[in-house]
Protein backbone atom coordinates (compact mmCIF):
# COMPACT_ATOMS: atom_id res chain seq x y z
CA UNK A 1 0.00 0.00 0.00
CA UNK A 2 2.81 2.61 0.64
CA UNK A 3 3.75 1.58 -3.11
CA UNK A 4 0.10 2.59 -4.24
CA UNK A 5 0.30 5.43 -2.28
CA UNK A 6 3.39 6.98 -3.85
CA UNK A 7 2.08 6.27 -7.63
CA UNK A 8 -0.77 8.69 -5.83
CA UNK A 9 1.53 11.24 -4.58
CA UNK A 10 3.35 11.35 -7.93
CA UNK A 11 0.29 12.05 -9.56
CA UNK A 12 0.18 15.28 -7.38
CA UNK A 13 -2.41 14.01 -5.11
CA UNK A 14 -2.09 13.17 -1.36
CA UNK A 15 -1.96 9.95 -0.71
CA UNK A 16 -2.19 8.35 3.22
CA UNK A 17 -2.35 5.08 4.06
CA UNK A 18 -3.82 3.45 6.76
CA UNK A 19 -0.89 0.91 8.52
CA UNK A 20 -1.63 -1.34 11.56
CA UNK A 21 1.20 -1.75 14.93
CA UNK A 22 4.21 -3.05 14.16
CA UNK A 23 3.98 -2.32 10.53
CA UNK A 24 4.92 1.31 10.98
CA UNK A 25 8.72 0.78 10.66
CA UNK A 26 7.84 -0.94 7.81
CA UNK A 27 6.25 1.95 6.09
CA UNK A 28 9.42 3.59 6.90
CA UNK A 29 11.49 1.32 5.11
CA UNK A 30 9.16 1.07 2.35
CA UNK A 31 8.42 4.86 1.53
CA UNK A 32 12.90 5.30 1.80
CA UNK A 33 12.98 1.99 -1.14
CA UNK A 34 10.20 3.15 -3.01
CA UNK A 35 11.51 7.00 -3.43
CA UNK A 36 9.16 9.14 -1.10
CA UNK A 37 10.92 9.23 2.52
CA UNK A 38 8.24 11.81 3.04
CA UNK A 39 4.87 10.01 2.74
CA UNK A 40 2.39 10.04 5.28
CA UNK A 41 0.62 6.90 7.07
CA UNK A 42 -1.45 6.76 10.36
CA UNK A 43 -0.95 4.18 12.89
CA UNK A 44 -3.69 1.96 14.47
CA UNK A 45 -3.05 -0.47 17.12
CA UNK A 46 -4.11 -3.12 15.58
CA UNK A 47 -3.77 -5.82 12.15
CA UNK A 48 -7.35 -5.38 10.56
CA UNK A 49 -8.02 -8.86 8.86
CA UNK A 50 -8.82 -11.35 11.98
CA UNK A 51 -10.68 -8.16 14.01
CA UNK A 52 -14.65 -8.86 14.35
CA UNK A 53 -16.40 -5.96 12.34
CA UNK A 54 -17.08 -3.30 15.41
CA UNK A 55 -13.26 -3.29 16.80
CA UNK A 56 -12.49 -2.63 13.07
CA UNK A 57 -14.48 0.62 12.77
CA UNK A 58 -13.92 2.03 16.42
CA UNK A 59 -10.38 1.66 15.80
CA UNK A 60 -10.40 4.02 12.53
CA UNK A 61 -12.91 6.09 14.85
CA UNK A 62 -9.90 6.61 17.12
CA UNK A 63 -7.73 7.49 14.38
CA UNK A 64 -9.55 10.24 12.23
CA UNK A 65 -7.78 13.08 13.49
CA UNK A 66 -4.54 11.85 12.96
CA UNK A 67 -6.01 11.29 9.34
CA UNK A 68 -7.41 14.18 8.76
CA UNK A 69 -4.03 16.31 9.77
CA UNK A 70 -2.05 14.02 6.81
CA UNK A 71 -4.36 14.83 4.53
CA UNK A 72 -4.37 18.66 5.49
CA UNK A 73 -1.34 19.34 6.59
CA UNK A 74 2.40 20.73 4.91
CA UNK A 75 4.70 17.98 5.35
CA UNK A 76 7.83 18.46 7.44
CA UNK A 77 10.57 16.39 5.84
CA UNK A 78 11.88 13.76 7.72
CA UNK A 79 14.90 13.28 8.81
CA UNK A 80 17.51 11.24 6.79
CA UNK A 81 20.23 9.35 9.02
CA UNK A 82 24.04 9.92 6.68
CA UNK A 83 25.99 6.81 5.98
CA UNK A 84 29.57 7.31 6.26
CA UNK A 85 32.32 5.16 4.42
CA UNK A 86 34.17 3.79 7.21
CA UNK A 87 33.52 3.36 11.18
CA UNK A 88 36.01 3.72 13.88
CA UNK A 89 36.16 1.38 16.91
CA UNK A 90 39.45 2.17 20.03
CA UNK A 91 39.91 -0.65 22.39
CA UNK A 92 42.67 -1.86 24.99
CA UNK A 93 43.77 -4.03 22.16
CA UNK A 94 42.97 -5.02 18.58
CA UNK A 95 40.89 -8.09 20.02
CA UNK A 96 38.49 -5.41 22.11
CA UNK A 97 38.27 -3.25 19.50
CA UNK A 98 36.54 -6.17 17.51
CA UNK A 99 34.10 -6.61 20.80
CA UNK A 100 33.18 -3.17 20.18
CA UNK A 101 32.51 -3.10 16.69
CA UNK A 102 30.63 -6.52 16.92
CA UNK A 103 28.36 -4.43 19.87
CA UNK A 104 27.68 -1.99 17.68
CA UNK A 105 26.46 -3.87 14.51
CA UNK A 106 24.56 -6.20 16.24
CA UNK A 107 23.15 -2.59 18.41
CA UNK A 108 22.32 -1.37 14.98
CA UNK A 109 21.16 -4.86 13.66
CA UNK A 110 23.67 -5.00 11.06
CA UNK A 111 24.48 -8.38 11.69
CA UNK A 112 22.91 -12.52 12.12
CA UNK A 113 23.71 -12.09 15.78
CA UNK A 114 26.88 -14.23 15.14
CA UNK A 115 30.48 -12.80 15.27
CA UNK A 116 31.46 -10.74 12.24
CA UNK A 117 34.83 -10.50 10.96
CA UNK A 118 36.37 -6.74 10.65
CA UNK A 119 35.95 -5.29 7.07
CA UNK A 120 39.37 -3.44 7.30
CA UNK A 121 40.73 -2.12 3.70
CA UNK A 122 43.61 -4.88 3.63
CA UNK A 123 40.47 -7.23 4.12
CA UNK A 124 38.09 -5.95 2.15
CA UNK A 125 41.02 -5.35 -0.94
CA UNK A 126 42.04 -9.06 -0.30
CA UNK A 127 38.25 -10.23 -0.95
CA UNK A 128 38.00 -8.17 -4.30
CA UNK A 129 41.03 -9.97 -5.64
CA UNK A 130 38.30 -12.49 -5.86
CA UNK A 131 36.98 -10.95 -9.39
CA UNK A 132 37.96 -9.23 -12.09
CA UNK A 133 34.92 -5.98 -11.85
CA UNK A 134 35.83 -2.89 -10.16
CA UNK A 135 34.94 -2.18 -6.48
CA UNK A 136 32.32 0.58 -7.70
CA UNK A 137 30.59 -1.61 -10.43
CA UNK A 138 26.84 -1.72 -9.59
CA UNK A 139 25.51 -4.98 -10.11
CA UNK A 140 21.99 -4.23 -9.37
CA UNK A 141 19.81 -2.53 -7.04
CA UNK A 142 19.16 -5.41 -4.39
CA UNK A 143 15.18 -5.80 -3.43
CA UNK A 144 13.31 -5.52 -1.01
CA UNK A 145 15.03 -2.24 0.02
CA UNK A 146 16.68 -1.68 -3.34
CA UNK A 147 20.27 -0.64 -1.90
CA UNK A 148 22.92 0.03 -4.78
CA UNK A 149 25.06 -3.74 -4.60
CA UNK A 150 28.55 -2.17 -5.58
CA UNK A 151 31.10 -4.74 -5.68
CA UNK A 152 32.93 -3.11 -2.71
CA UNK A 153 29.55 -3.43 -0.70
CA UNK A 154 29.22 -7.06 -1.88
CA UNK A 155 32.91 -7.95 -0.84
CA UNK A 156 32.35 -5.58 2.75
CA UNK A 157 29.96 -8.26 3.94
CA UNK A 158 31.22 -11.45 2.43
CA UNK A 159 34.14 -10.41 4.79
CA UNK A 160 32.37 -9.95 7.63
CA UNK A 161 30.83 -13.17 6.84
CA UNK A 162 34.35 -14.93 6.79
CA UNK A 163 34.18 -15.90 3.56
CA UNK A 164 37.23 -16.08 0.59
CA UNK A 165 38.02 -14.25 -2.22
CA UNK A 166 37.57 -17.44 -4.43
CA UNK A 167 33.84 -17.44 -2.78
CA UNK A 168 33.19 -13.67 -4.27
CA UNK A 169 31.78 -14.66 -7.81
CA UNK A 170 29.20 -16.75 -5.98
CA UNK A 171 27.54 -14.14 -4.21
CA UNK A 172 28.13 -11.35 -6.57
CA UNK A 173 25.86 -14.15 -8.93
CA UNK A 174 23.59 -14.78 -6.03
CA UNK A 175 22.81 -11.49 -5.29
CA UNK A 176 22.01 -10.93 -9.60
CA UNK A 177 19.95 -13.64 -9.47
CA UNK A 178 17.95 -12.10 -6.58
CA UNK A 179 17.43 -9.25 -8.61
CA UNK A 180 16.06 -10.71 -11.11
CA UNK A 181 13.29 -13.20 -9.42
CA UNK A 182 9.55 -12.13 -9.81
CA UNK A 183 8.14 -8.96 -10.40
CA UNK A 184 10.80 -6.15 -9.09
CA UNK A 185 12.33 -8.91 -6.98
CA UNK A 186 9.82 -10.55 -5.66
CA UNK A 187 9.72 -7.90 -3.32
CA UNK A 188 6.54 -8.47 -2.12
CA UNK A 189 6.54 -11.89 -1.32
CA UNK A 190 10.40 -11.28 0.27
CA UNK A 191 8.60 -8.83 3.00
CA UNK A 192 5.82 -10.89 3.59
CA UNK A 193 4.42 -11.81 7.32
CA UNK A 194 4.97 -15.71 5.85
CA UNK A 195 8.73 -17.30 6.25
CA UNK A 196 9.88 -17.05 2.46
CA UNK A 197 13.83 -17.36 2.94
CA UNK A 198 16.51 -17.68 -0.27
CA UNK A 199 18.14 -21.21 -0.51
CA UNK A 200 20.94 -20.82 -3.22
CA UNK A 201 22.33 -23.88 -5.04
CA UNK A 202 25.07 -23.83 -7.37
CA UNK A 203 25.64 -26.20 -10.14
CA UNK A 204 29.29 -27.13 -12.44
CA UNK A 205 32.94 -27.71 -12.14
CA UNK A 206 33.01 -24.80 -9.03
CA UNK A 207 31.21 -27.24 -6.44
CA UNK A 208 34.07 -29.07 -6.32
CA UNK A 209 36.83 -26.20 -6.94
CA UNK A 210 35.11 -24.42 -4.21
CA UNK A 211 34.67 -27.91 -1.38
CA UNK A 212 30.72 -26.96 -1.47
CA UNK A 213 29.04 -30.26 -0.23
CA UNK A 214 26.56 -32.04 -2.49
CA UNK A 215 25.70 -34.12 0.29
CA UNK A 216 23.98 -34.19 3.99
CA UNK A 217 24.30 -30.20 2.67
CA UNK A 218 21.93 -28.37 4.68
CA UNK A 219 23.36 -27.52 8.27
CA UNK A 220 26.23 -26.99 10.32
CA UNK A 221 30.02 -28.17 11.03
CA UNK A 222 33.33 -29.07 9.12
CA UNK A 223 31.69 -30.75 5.88
CA UNK A 224 29.62 -27.69 5.25
CA UNK A 225 31.76 -24.89 6.47
CA UNK A 226 32.10 -23.49 2.38
CA UNK A 227 28.18 -23.83 1.89
CA UNK A 228 27.54 -22.19 5.33
CA UNK A 229 30.02 -19.29 4.74
CA UNK A 230 28.75 -18.46 1.06
CA UNK A 231 25.04 -18.50 2.32
CA UNK A 232 26.14 -16.20 5.33
CA UNK A 233 27.67 -13.72 3.08
CA UNK A 234 24.92 -13.78 0.94
CA UNK A 235 22.49 -13.10 3.79
CA UNK A 236 24.52 -10.41 4.94
CA UNK A 237 24.43 -8.94 2.26
CA UNK A 238 20.80 -9.24 1.73
CA UNK A 239 20.42 -7.71 4.98
CA UNK A 240 22.80 -4.42 4.57
CA UNK A 241 22.57 -3.73 0.30
CA UNK A 242 19.17 -5.32 0.18
CA UNK A 243 18.05 -3.68 3.60
CA UNK A 244 15.95 -6.97 4.52
CA UNK A 245 16.08 -6.56 8.17
CA UNK A 246 13.58 -7.92 10.69
CA UNK A 247 10.20 -5.56 11.18
CA UNK A 248 11.43 -3.03 8.56
CA UNK A 249 11.64 -4.73 5.56
CA UNK A 250 11.25 -8.48 6.68
CA UNK A 251 7.56 -8.93 8.43
CA UNK A 252 7.75 -12.11 8.83
CA UNK A 253 5.21 -13.33 12.04
CA UNK A 254 7.34 -16.48 13.61
CA UNK A 255 10.56 -16.67 11.50
CA UNK A 256 12.73 -19.26 10.46
CA UNK A 257 16.43 -20.83 10.54
CA UNK A 258 15.99 -20.42 7.19
CA UNK A 259 17.03 -17.20 6.85
CA UNK A 260 20.71 -18.32 8.18
CA UNK A 261 20.92 -18.76 4.39
CA UNK A 262 22.83 -21.58 2.68
CA UNK A 263 24.66 -22.48 -0.24
CA UNK A 264 24.90 -25.61 -1.10
CA UNK A 265 25.39 -27.77 -4.36
CA UNK A 266 23.71 -30.18 -6.46
CA UNK A 267 25.09 -33.63 -6.37
CA UNK A 268 25.84 -34.21 -9.88
CA UNK A 269 27.95 -37.23 -9.70
CA UNK A 270 25.34 -39.21 -8.13
CA UNK A 271 22.57 -37.93 -10.51
CA UNK A 272 21.08 -40.27 -13.36
CA UNK A 273 20.34 -36.88 -15.23
CA UNK A 274 21.70 -33.53 -16.26
CA UNK A 275 22.43 -30.96 -13.73
CA UNK A 276 19.70 -28.15 -12.74
CA UNK A 277 21.85 -25.35 -14.89
CA UNK A 278 21.47 -27.51 -17.83
CA UNK A 279 17.56 -27.42 -17.61
CA UNK A 280 17.65 -23.42 -16.82
CA UNK A 281 19.57 -23.43 -20.85
CA UNK A 282 23.38 -23.49 -19.13
CA UNK A 283 26.21 -25.92 -20.60
CA UNK A 284 26.98 -28.71 -18.64
CA UNK A 285 30.54 -26.98 -17.62
CA UNK A 286 29.22 -23.83 -16.57
CA UNK A 287 29.41 -22.78 -13.25
CA UNK A 288 25.93 -21.00 -11.81
CA UNK A 289 24.28 -20.37 -8.67
CA UNK A 290 20.23 -20.63 -8.57
CA UNK A 291 18.37 -18.51 -6.23
CA UNK A 292 15.47 -20.42 -4.84
CA UNK A 293 13.21 -18.75 -2.26
CA UNK A 294 11.29 -21.36 -0.04
CA UNK A 295 8.40 -21.58 2.58
CA UNK A 296 9.14 -24.18 4.60
CA UNK A 297 10.78 -27.89 4.80
CA UNK A 298 9.34 -31.68 5.20
CA UNK A 299 11.28 -34.53 4.75
CA UNK A 300 9.55 -36.96 3.07
CA UNK A 301 10.62 -40.91 4.55
CA UNK A 302 10.58 -43.75 2.21
CA UNK A 303 10.58 -47.04 3.95
CA UNK A 304 10.99 -49.67 1.51
CA UNK A 305 9.53 -48.58 -1.88
CA UNK A 306 12.17 -49.73 -4.67
CA UNK A 307 9.97 -49.55 -7.65
CA UNK A 308 10.30 -45.78 -9.72
CA UNK A 309 6.62 -45.93 -9.48
CA UNK A 310 6.28 -46.57 -5.66
CA UNK A 311 9.08 -43.97 -5.04
CA UNK A 312 7.56 -41.32 -6.79
CA UNK A 313 4.01 -41.86 -6.03
CA UNK A 314 5.15 -41.45 -2.22
CA UNK A 315 7.18 -38.52 -2.78
CA UNK A 316 3.96 -37.17 -4.87
CA UNK A 317 1.48 -37.94 -1.62
CA UNK A 318 4.13 -36.18 0.37
CA UNK A 319 4.11 -32.83 -1.44
CA UNK A 320 0.35 -32.29 -1.07
CA UNK A 321 0.05 -29.71 1.73
CA UNK A 322 -0.36 -25.79 1.72
CA UNK A 323 -2.61 -23.97 0.54
CA UNK A 324 -4.26 -22.98 -2.98
CA UNK A 325 -4.13 -19.56 -4.52
CA UNK A 326 -7.37 -18.44 -5.36
CA UNK A 327 -6.55 -14.36 -6.24
CA UNK A 328 -5.24 -15.85 -9.75
CA UNK A 329 -6.56 -18.59 -12.44
CA UNK A 330 -3.85 -20.23 -11.64
CA UNK A 331 -4.39 -22.23 -8.19
CA UNK A 332 -1.06 -24.09 -7.71
CA UNK A 333 2.15 -24.32 -6.02
CA UNK A 334 5.47 -24.78 -6.80
CA UNK A 335 7.57 -27.08 -5.16
CA UNK A 336 10.92 -27.49 -4.70
CA UNK A 337 12.69 -31.27 -4.62
CA UNK A 338 15.91 -32.32 -2.96
CA UNK A 339 15.80 -35.79 -4.12
CA UNK A 340 18.69 -37.78 -2.70
CA UNK A 341 20.68 -40.60 -4.48
CA UNK A 342 18.79 -43.12 -3.14
CA UNK A 343 15.74 -41.99 -4.90
CA UNK A 344 16.60 -40.44 -8.10
CA UNK A 345 19.17 -44.08 -9.14
CA UNK A 346 16.18 -46.20 -9.12
CA UNK A 347 13.90 -43.72 -10.57
CA UNK A 348 16.56 -42.85 -13.32
CA UNK A 349 17.48 -46.53 -13.81
CA UNK A 350 13.29 -47.61 -14.34
CA UNK A 351 13.26 -45.17 -17.42
CA UNK A 352 11.99 -42.18 -15.96
CA UNK A 353 13.59 -39.02 -17.45
CA UNK A 354 14.17 -36.37 -15.05
CA UNK A 355 10.93 -34.74 -17.27
CA UNK A 356 9.01 -38.20 -17.09
CA UNK A 357 9.56 -37.77 -13.05
CA UNK A 358 8.16 -34.06 -13.14
CA UNK A 359 5.12 -34.93 -14.71
CA UNK A 360 4.53 -38.49 -12.60
CA UNK A 361 4.28 -36.48 -9.50
CA UNK A 362 2.48 -34.05 -11.21
CA UNK A 363 -0.11 -36.04 -11.73
CA UNK A 364 -0.60 -37.67 -8.83
CA UNK A 365 -0.23 -34.77 -5.69
CA UNK A 366 -3.69 -33.89 -5.73
CA UNK A 367 -5.61 -33.02 -2.83
CA UNK A 368 -8.99 -31.63 -1.26
CA UNK A 369 -9.94 -28.03 -2.49
CA UNK A 370 -11.96 -27.38 0.81
CA UNK A 371 -8.40 -28.36 2.92
CA UNK A 372 -6.54 -26.31 0.32
CA UNK A 373 -8.91 -22.97 0.86
CA UNK A 374 -9.64 -23.13 4.81
CA UNK A 375 -6.99 -20.46 5.01
CA UNK A 376 -8.98 -17.75 3.57
CA UNK A 377 -13.12 -17.46 4.02
CA UNK A 378 -14.75 -16.12 1.22
CA UNK A 379 -17.45 -14.08 2.59
CA UNK A 380 -15.98 -10.30 2.57
CA UNK A 381 -12.93 -11.34 0.65
CA UNK A 382 -12.09 -9.13 -2.45
CA UNK A 383 -9.38 -10.92 -3.61
CA UNK A 384 -11.00 -14.32 -4.90
CA UNK A 385 -10.57 -14.49 -8.55
CA UNK A 386 -13.48 -14.61 -11.34
CA UNK A 387 -12.19 -18.26 -11.82
CA UNK A 388 -13.10 -19.61 -8.64
CA UNK A 389 -16.08 -17.68 -7.85
CA UNK A 390 -17.99 -20.57 -8.24
CA UNK A 391 -16.78 -22.13 -4.63
CA UNK A 392 -18.45 -19.84 -2.62
CA UNK A 393 -21.75 -21.42 -3.94
CA UNK A 394 -20.68 -25.33 -2.11
CA UNK A 395 -21.38 -26.95 1.05
CA UNK A 396 -18.05 -27.62 2.82
CA UNK A 397 -18.82 -31.19 2.11
CA UNK A 398 -18.85 -30.78 -1.28
CA UNK A 399 -15.70 -28.89 -1.62
CA UNK A 400 -13.66 -31.31 0.93
CA UNK A 401 -15.20 -34.40 -2.53
CA UNK A 402 -13.30 -31.65 -4.87
CA UNK A 403 -9.61 -32.45 -5.82
CA UNK A 404 -7.46 -30.15 -7.39
CA UNK A 405 -3.92 -30.68 -8.19
CA UNK A 406 -0.89 -29.21 -6.18
CA UNK A 407 1.00 -27.82 -8.96
CA UNK A 408 -0.27 -26.26 -11.99
CA UNK A 409 2.21 -27.67 -14.63
CA UNK A 410 5.17 -30.30 -14.18
CA UNK A 411 7.35 -27.38 -14.80
CA UNK A 412 6.33 -25.95 -11.59
CA UNK A 413 8.15 -28.88 -9.62
CA UNK A 414 12.11 -28.91 -9.53
CA UNK A 415 14.29 -31.95 -8.90
CA UNK A 416 17.60 -31.34 -7.85
CA UNK A 417 19.92 -34.33 -6.70
CA UNK A 418 20.92 -33.75 -3.12
CA UNK A 419 21.81 -35.51 -0.60
CA UNK A 420 23.56 -38.51 1.16
CA UNK A 421 22.72 -42.19 1.25
CA UNK A 422 19.15 -43.25 1.69
CA UNK A 423 15.57 -42.40 0.66
CA UNK A 424 15.07 -39.28 2.62
CA UNK A 425 13.79 -36.77 0.27
CA UNK A 426 13.51 -32.80 0.64
CA UNK A 427 9.89 -31.05 0.00
CA UNK A 428 10.44 -27.48 -0.38
CA UNK A 429 7.09 -25.39 -1.25
CA UNK A 430 8.97 -22.82 -3.33
CA UNK A 431 7.94 -19.66 -5.47
CA UNK A 432 8.20 -17.58 -7.65
CA UNK A 433 10.36 -19.48 -10.08
CA UNK A 434 14.17 -19.75 -9.76
CA UNK A 435 16.44 -17.81 -10.97
CA UNK A 436 19.95 -19.06 -12.79
CA UNK A 437 23.06 -16.65 -12.84
CA UNK A 438 26.15 -17.56 -14.29
CA UNK A 439 29.29 -17.33 -11.97
CA UNK A 440 32.48 -17.54 -14.51
CA UNK A 441 31.64 -14.11 -15.89
CA UNK A 442 31.85 -13.00 -12.11
CA UNK A 443 35.48 -14.83 -11.71
CA UNK A 444 39.00 -12.80 -11.45
CA UNK B 1 44.68 1.26 22.65
CA UNK B 2 44.17 -0.10 19.58
CA UNK B 3 42.00 2.28 16.52
CA UNK B 4 40.06 -0.34 14.31
CA UNK B 5 38.62 1.37 11.06
CA UNK B 6 36.16 -0.99 9.17
CA UNK B 7 34.22 -0.46 5.84
CA UNK B 8 30.39 0.23 6.09
CA UNK B 9 28.64 -2.61 4.94
CA UNK B 10 25.44 -0.83 4.87
CA UNK B 11 24.00 0.37 1.23
CA UNK B 12 22.37 3.45 -0.54
CA UNK B 13 18.60 2.85 -0.90
CA UNK B 14 18.44 4.40 -4.69
CA UNK B 15 15.22 5.20 -3.71
CA UNK B 16 16.89 7.64 -1.22
CA UNK B 17 19.15 8.49 -3.91
CA UNK B 18 15.88 9.44 -6.41
CA UNK B 19 13.81 10.47 -3.41
CA UNK B 20 11.12 12.84 -4.18
CA UNK B 21 8.63 15.05 -1.94
CA UNK B 22 5.33 14.05 -1.11
CA UNK B 23 2.52 16.70 -2.59
CA UNK B 24 0.74 20.02 -1.17
CA UNK B 25 -1.91 19.29 0.84
CA UNK B 26 -5.32 20.89 0.98
CA UNK B 27 -6.09 23.32 4.18
CA UNK B 28 -9.71 21.64 3.50
CA UNK B 29 -11.36 18.81 2.27
CA UNK B 30 -14.89 20.68 2.08
CA UNK B 31 -16.02 19.79 -1.28
CA UNK B 32 -13.27 17.28 -2.44
CA UNK B 33 -13.29 13.85 -3.14
CA UNK B 34 -12.01 11.22 -1.63
CA UNK B 35 -11.15 8.02 -3.14
CA UNK B 36 -10.63 4.85 -0.91
CA UNK B 37 -7.93 1.84 -1.87
CA UNK B 38 -8.83 -1.39 -0.49
CA UNK B 39 -6.15 -4.08 -1.09
CA UNK B 40 -9.39 -6.68 -0.46
CA UNK B 41 -8.49 -8.06 2.78
CA UNK B 42 -10.76 -8.54 5.52
CA UNK B 43 -11.35 -5.57 7.58
CA UNK B 44 -9.56 -3.28 5.39
CA UNK B 45 -12.89 -2.36 3.63
CA UNK B 46 -15.19 -1.68 7.38
CA UNK B 47 -11.65 0.93 8.01
CA UNK B 48 -12.21 2.77 5.18
CA UNK B 49 -16.00 2.73 4.57
CA UNK B 50 -15.91 4.04 8.49
CA UNK B 51 -13.36 6.72 7.43
CA UNK B 52 -15.14 7.91 4.30
CA UNK B 53 -17.90 8.14 6.63
CA UNK B 54 -16.34 10.36 9.22
CA UNK B 55 -15.00 12.68 6.87
CA UNK B 56 -18.34 13.07 5.23
CA UNK B 57 -19.20 14.16 8.51
CA UNK B 58 -16.49 16.39 9.64
CA UNK B 59 -16.45 18.35 6.47
CA UNK B 60 -19.01 19.71 3.54
CA UNK B 61 -19.92 17.85 0.45
CA UNK B 62 -17.31 15.29 0.70
CA UNK B 63 -17.78 12.71 -2.40
CA UNK B 64 -16.28 9.46 -1.19
CA UNK B 65 -15.50 6.55 -4.02
CA UNK B 66 -14.39 3.15 -3.45
CA UNK B 67 -11.61 1.60 -4.95
CA UNK B 68 -10.36 -2.12 -4.79
CA UNK B 69 -8.08 -4.42 -7.37
CA UNK B 70 -8.49 -7.13 -4.78
CA UNK B 71 -4.67 -7.37 -4.83
CA UNK B 72 -1.25 -5.43 -3.49
CA UNK B 73 0.02 -3.77 -4.96
CA UNK B 74 -3.11 -2.32 -6.28
CA UNK B 75 -3.39 -3.13 -10.13
CA UNK B 76 -1.58 0.00 -11.53
CA UNK B 77 -5.01 0.54 -13.80
CA UNK B 78 -7.35 1.26 -9.97
CA UNK B 79 -4.04 3.60 -9.02
CA UNK B 80 -4.36 5.85 -11.89
CA UNK B 81 -8.37 5.81 -12.06
CA UNK B 82 -8.28 6.80 -8.37
CA UNK B 83 -6.00 9.35 -8.62
CA UNK B 84 -7.80 10.89 -12.05
CA UNK B 85 -10.95 11.16 -10.06
CA UNK B 86 -10.30 11.71 -6.84
CA UNK B 87 -8.74 14.87 -5.11
CA UNK B 88 -7.24 12.78 -2.04
CA UNK B 89 -6.53 8.98 -1.62
CA UNK B 90 -6.45 6.72 1.69
CA UNK B 91 -5.38 2.93 1.24
CA UNK B 92 -5.56 0.33 3.85
CA UNK B 93 -3.93 -3.30 3.30
CA UNK B 94 -5.08 -4.38 6.58
CA UNK B 95 -1.89 -5.11 7.71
Amino acid sequence: MVHDMIVIEKMGKPGVAIVSGRFESDAVASSRAFGMPDLQWIVVPHIYRNLDPETCRTQTEDAIDDLIGSLTTSIDARENAESTDTRRYEGEDRHDSILKMNQEFINEDLGDGLFLHPATKEAVDEMLTGTHLSPGHAVCDMPPGFGVATVEKIAINSVMAGAKPEHLPVVIAAVKALSKLGGQGGKSLLMSTSPQAPLLIVNGPLTKQLGLNPGSALGPGRDNQVNTLIGRAFALCFRNIGHWYLNKMDMDTIGTSRKFIQCIAENEDASPWAGFHVDQGFAADESTVSVFVTDGELDVQDQGNHTAEGLLKNLAYGSTFGTMNLQSARSGQERLILMPPDVARPVGSQGFSKQAAKEFIHKHANASVGKLMQYMPLEGEARVHNHWKWLENLTEDQLLEITVPIMNDAKDCYILVVGADRAKTGVFPSGPAPVTEGIDQYKA
Amino acid sequence: MHLLEVNNPVAIQRGVLNAVSASNRPTSLDDKTVGLIWSGTHGGDIALKRAGEMLQERFENVNVNFYTGGNYPTPPAIVQQAGEECDVIIGATAD
